[in-house]
């Protein structure tokens, strides 16, 4: 080995590099290595004040993800420039150092548990397939509320009590999502129980009328309005309507049951249809039959 | 109640009152309507306040960009052109002018708004609704209430259509004010089931004063397309 590392010296200096412990940085100077490290300070702040400047300049006329995805191309630009600027100062770094950087990938990867890699590959996969965007309402097993943000691993998502919960990418990719903004126009069924001697004709033009006055009810789909049951108690009216899913949206079921079921019951009472008590009639074969005085004048 | 006014100005009748009361540390405008009153303070030096019809779909918060009107049937025959009289609902806008430059202030309409879908759920669009009647003359109405549009019905098919719904999309929209509120449109019928519907820069009669665009007031960026295809049938 000596008489042919002598006969081409530039193997000899590989040699002597890789046994210097003093020189495991390889040729890159600390000049080099603090520019590479400033530059990408540099690159990642200037992101943060592109992003700012334009969060305040394209807020209204970007949707939040188009806004989010935008900055964030924008960032990840500067740093690859910032990467691309300076690292081939330090592409010649010690092998050591090299070595070291690869071991501690692939450690890292190693020891990172399959429920990470699932939800990374289920974060890319609904990045992909964009099933929906930041802003949206959503529901996904037990939680409904709107889209925060969607995240490499997960997705956040702020529920209409205020609460931000975080899903696993894997666990929202797995499972069935309602999408309440896919559609222009979505619709809600209510039922309104009235007692057997009410007029059912009267009760479903009353809450028909009341229905057509109301803005934010569709005039097309027209609302359904039609007996659904009629069960022990009651005659049971259902009524089906459509509104703006833009509008609707923005309002949870609480709103809504609020906002219409109180001026139903209002209109049917003004028509005089009362919604009844819960009641049983019980008839006794024996005519005869009489029940003890338990007080003074009632049976 | 369209037009120009200078500082210090009121309107009054009985279904508005407006005015701006010039006298507070920031000026005051107070609006009582329907029994509705809103107030706001203008932290601007303005030179005058316009008011004006706007688009009618800003109320009572901007779900759609669409207006439609729907009207008894009619049945147009094959390359027939008609020409009839349509209403539809006026919202009034109160604008601020500093330095020529317009700036909305307020939006407000004594018709009822009514919204309706275009389409499918999966495919079509929320709309403004409103029904008129077919007028073979401008009818009678009133400007604060209702406008009048003149549409020419072109019927560019080679069937006999059925048409009792007409779509237009508010960002070409284009009135004018004058005696009335007024504003023309076309609508070519291509096929049974689809159809164009366009607005025109035409004054109609007796509406000489042009409104000011309320999108373009708020400096949106409007498409300068001003034309919108009905494909999902006109009845």
């Amino acid at each position: 080995m000596i008489p042919f590392a002598e006969t081409l010296p530039n193997s000899t200096v590989v040699v002597n590099k890789l046994t210097d412990d003093s020189n495991i940085i390889g040729s890159a100077s600390p000049k080099e290595i603090s520019l590479f490290i400033i530059s990408l300070v540099v690159a990642y702040v200037l992101g943060l004040v592109i992003a700012h400047y334009l969060k305040l300049k394209l807020s209204h006329r970007l949707k939040p993800d188009q806004l989010t995805l935008l900055t964030r191309v924008i960032r990840v630009l500067l740093i690859i420039f910032a990467f691309a600027a300076t690292v081939p100062a330090l592409l010649d770094m010690g092998f050591t150092i090299l070595m070291l950087i690869f071991v501690g990938i692939i450690a890292i990867i190693g020891l990172s548990s399959q429920k990470v890699i699932s939800n990374m590959v289920g974060g890319l996969a609904l990045l992909y397939e964009h099933p929906f965007a930041t802003g949206d309402f959503i529901s996904t097993g037990d939680v409904s509320g709107t889209v925060v943000s969607t995240r490499l691993f997960s997705v956040l998502i702020r529920t209409t009590s205020g609460v931000s919960v975080q899903i696993p990418n894997d666990q929202i990719y797995s499972t069935d999502v309602a999408k309440y903004y896919i559609n222009v126009a979505r619709r809600y069924d209510y039922v309104v129980g009235i007692r057997y001697k009410d007029d059912v004709k009267k009760a479903i033009e009353t809450i028909s009328g009341l229905l057509d006055d109301y803005t934010f009810v569709l005039k097309n789909p027209a609302p359904n309005v039609f007996v659904n049951d009629i069960d022990a108690d009651s005659v049971r009216v259902m009524f089906r309507i459509w509104f703006p899913s833009v509008w609707a949206n923005t309002k949870d079921d609480i709103s809504f049951q609020t906002e219409i079921l109180p001026h139903v019951k209002a209109a049917l009472e003004a028509a005089g249809i009362e919604m009844p008590y819960a009641h049983r009639e019980i008839f006794f074969t024996d005519p005869d039959l009489k029940f003890p005085k338990l007080h003074e004048g009632k049976e | 109640m369209f037009g120009r006014y200078e500082r210090g100005f009121s309107y009054s009748d009985p279904e508005v009152n407006l005015r701006i009361d010039d006298t507070t540390t920031l000026p005051e405008y107070r609006r009582e309507c329907g029994g509705t009153v809103v107030a706001k303070h203008l932290a601007a030096d303005y030179d005058a306040i316009h008011i004006h019809p706007v688009e009618p779909v800003n109320l009572p918060e901007e779900i759609t960009h669409h207006l439609e009107i729907s009207f008894p049937p009619i049945v147009l025959p094959p390359t027939a052109k008609k020409k009839i009289f349509l209403t539809f609902p006026v919202e009034i806008g109160v604008f601020f002018e500093i330095r020529g430059e317009m700036s909305l202030l307020d939006i407000f309409s004594l018709v009822p708004t009514k919204f309706s879908l275009y389409g499918l759920p999966g495919t079509g669009i929320i709309t403004r609704w409103y029904r008129s009647g077919i007028f073979s003359d401008i009818p009678a109405t009133d400007l604060h209430r209702e406008g009048v549009l003149e549409l020419t019905l072109i019927n560019s098919s080679s069937t006999t259509v059925d048409i009792s719904r007409a779509v237009f999309d508010c960002y070409g929209m284009q009135m004018f004010y004058g005696d009335r509120v007024g504003m023309t449109a076309t609508m070519e019928i291509v096929s049974p089931v689809i159809a164009s519907t366009t607005f025109t820069a035409l004054p109609p009669k007796g509406c000489p004063n042009r409104s000011i665009d309320l999108y373009a007031a708020r400096r949106f960026a409007i498409d300068p397309r001003n034309s919108f295809f009905m494909e999902s049938g006109m009845e």
